[in-house]
């Protein structure tokens, strides 16, 4: 080790370019990874919610909601659907405003909020959102579902916020599959350079060693090891800038998606992204090195 | 021990550095080969690490035909030879003690040992207190003592030692003669490559004596038996 830590302070210039651009990569990756879980758990978040949600005209009786509900049961796509009865309704409102005292007596256009002025509906989990417009041609037909003034029938569905959100999830997956790979490419170069230039730079030395009977790996561990090392303390630097930038855009974050994802982000979440990069760091560096340092051993005599 | 058995090699310029050598060397013989430069002593030396392979013959040394080592079992073979190189080979940017460290090191010497084995080997070379200094900071001879004391660090049954004398004056050429005497009478097998005519002189153990890369003269002073080539 002490020959590694050597050769990084005989050339300071070379370690800092080796860890900055180890660095670099760990943060788009972290970064990366980061927003890929969390729009994976903000995709999940709207999938797992019921995604069809038809409101039912009054006075329907439960046969007309058993029948829609088993011609709904019947049709290609449909996951689950609940009857949710104007009881329910109330129920869940009280849940979503926490039992406030202030918010369950406001006065709304239809009076104060009790049962009766909420709706019944059937809200309806698709297997997957090119489903609902199938769903929506069953829900249509049913007589029960209530009719907006303007004629139109009341059922509710994301289509396009579910399919615009997939769509970005999509792109936001290959375009930061794409930068990971071509800075984990330059990384790999930047350290496979370094470590060639070092070690065919003492080339008197590494010949002398195989002249006394060195076997390989006793050469080259002195470069694995300074690799490594730019890999680690890359990996850290660049987890530390995942973690200030993640630390300082929580107040922006918390209000936007804090009901999908939890702020302050917990540590486990931390000590995870620190682990994988860590990981990935030593991994990079290691190879790199490796493939570079006997590439020169074998060839040198 | 150690058999060159009508050993020839050429170098790629068609240049016959060695035609035909046969000689053996046996265990805890203290063998001096002798030529002027490019008679071949060297190659010689290079041939028994397997630094070079030869064009025709073989080289066995304790029962292993060397050509018949994988490449990357060479390490394996060069760790039972001590080489003091004719251009020391010492690492400059390390000190004596450190060069000494790597031998014993790569033969996989027990860490915890090391320091010791390295004072012991330094002090049995006369370079006690030394081993801080780094190679440009020693005279001519104690360079070359450093050298010999990195061959010998980790108790290698054979010493070769390549012109150890080359650039030295005669008291301290014998002062490093002397030192080689004392490592074969420990044990070990020497094989002393030079062009020293005062060591030659001296009539000591088995002499080789190298023309053009053939053995023109062999004769063993230790045995009194005498047997020359012409």
């Amino acid at each position: 080790m002490s020959t590694a830590t050597k050769n990084i302070r005989r050339s300071p210039y070379q370690a800092f370019s080796a860890i900055f651009i180890v660095s670099l990569t760990m943060f788009i990756i972290g970064i990366f990874g980061l927003v890929t879980y969390a729009s994976q758990v903000i995709l999940n978040n709207f999938e797992t919610k019921p995604q069809i949600i038809a409101y039912l005209k009054d006075g329907h009786t439960t046969e007309q909601v058993g029948g829609l509900l088993g011609s709904l049961n019947n049709t290609e796509g449909v996951k689950e659907a609940v009857y949710i009865s104007k009881q329910d309704a109330l129920e869940l409102y009280k849940k979503s405003v926490g039992n406030d005292p202030v918010l369950l007596g406001t006065v709304t256009d239809w009076g104060i909020v009790t049962a009766d002025i909420l709706p019944a509906s059937i809200e309806i989990t698709a297997e997957k959102p090119e489903s609902f417009k199938n769903i929506a041609t069953t829900l249509e037909k049913s007589d029960i579902i209530s009719v907006t003034p303007a004629g139109k029938k009341e059922i509710d569905y994301p289509q396009d916020v579910i399919s615009e959100l997939t769509k970005w999830t999509n792109a936001i997956r290959i375009g930061g599959l794409v930068l990971v790979v071509a800075l984990t490419l330059v990384a790999i170069l930047t350290i496979m350079t370094i470590i060639s230039m070092k070690i065919s730079s003492r080339r008197f030395e590494i010949s002398t060693f195989k002249l006394l009977g060195a076997k390989n790996i006793y050469i080259i561990k002195p470069y694995l090891q300074e690799s490594v090392i730019y890999g680690l303390i890359g990996a850290f630097v660049g987890w530390l800038g995942c973690f200030v930038i993640l630390l300082y855009s929580t107040p922006f974050l918390a209000p936007r998606i804090g009901s999908i994802i939890t702020f302050p982000i917990p540590f486990l979440t931390y000590a995870i992204l620190f682990g994988a990069l860590m990981i990935f760091g030593f991994i990079i560096s290691f190879a790199s090195s490796l493939f570079a340092a006997t590439r020169f051993v074998n060839r040198s005599k | 021990m150690i058999d060159y058995i009508h050993v020839s090699k050429s170098y790629p310029n068609g240049n016959v550095v060695l035609d035909d050598v046969d000689f053996s060397v046996s265990p805890g013989e203290f063998v001096i080969i002798t030529g002027i430069s490019g008679a071949g002593k060297t190659t010689i030396g290079r041939l028994l690490i397997r630094d070079l392979i030869p064009d025709k013959g073989k080289i066995i040394v304790e029962g292993t035909d060397l050509s018949k080592i994988k490449p990357q079992n060479a390490p394996i073979l060069r760790r039972k030879i001590g080489f003091a190189f004719q251009d020391f080979r010492l690492l400059p940017d390390k000190t004596v003690g450190e060069n000494v460290v790597i031998a014993l090191e790569i033969a996989g010497y027990d860490p915890k040992k090391i320091e010791e084995k390295v004072k012991h080997t330094l002090s049995l070379v006369g370079l006690s207190g030394k081993e801080n200094l780094f190679p440009g900071q020693l005279s001519g001879g104690e360079v070359q003592r450093a050298s010999i004391a990195r061959a010998i660090a980790a108790n290698p049954p054979i010493l070769f030692a390549d012109e150890p004398t080359g650039n030295l004056d005669k008291e301290t050429s014998l002062e490093i003669f002397k030192l080689l005497q004392k490592i074969n009478s420990d044990g070990t097998t020497v094989i002393l490559a030079t062009h020293d005519v005062t060591l030659i002189n001296l009539n000591v153990g088995t002499h080789i004596h190298l023309e053009k890369g053939k053995i023109v003269k062999q004769e063993k002073h230790s045995s009194s038996k005498k047997e020359e080539k012409d």
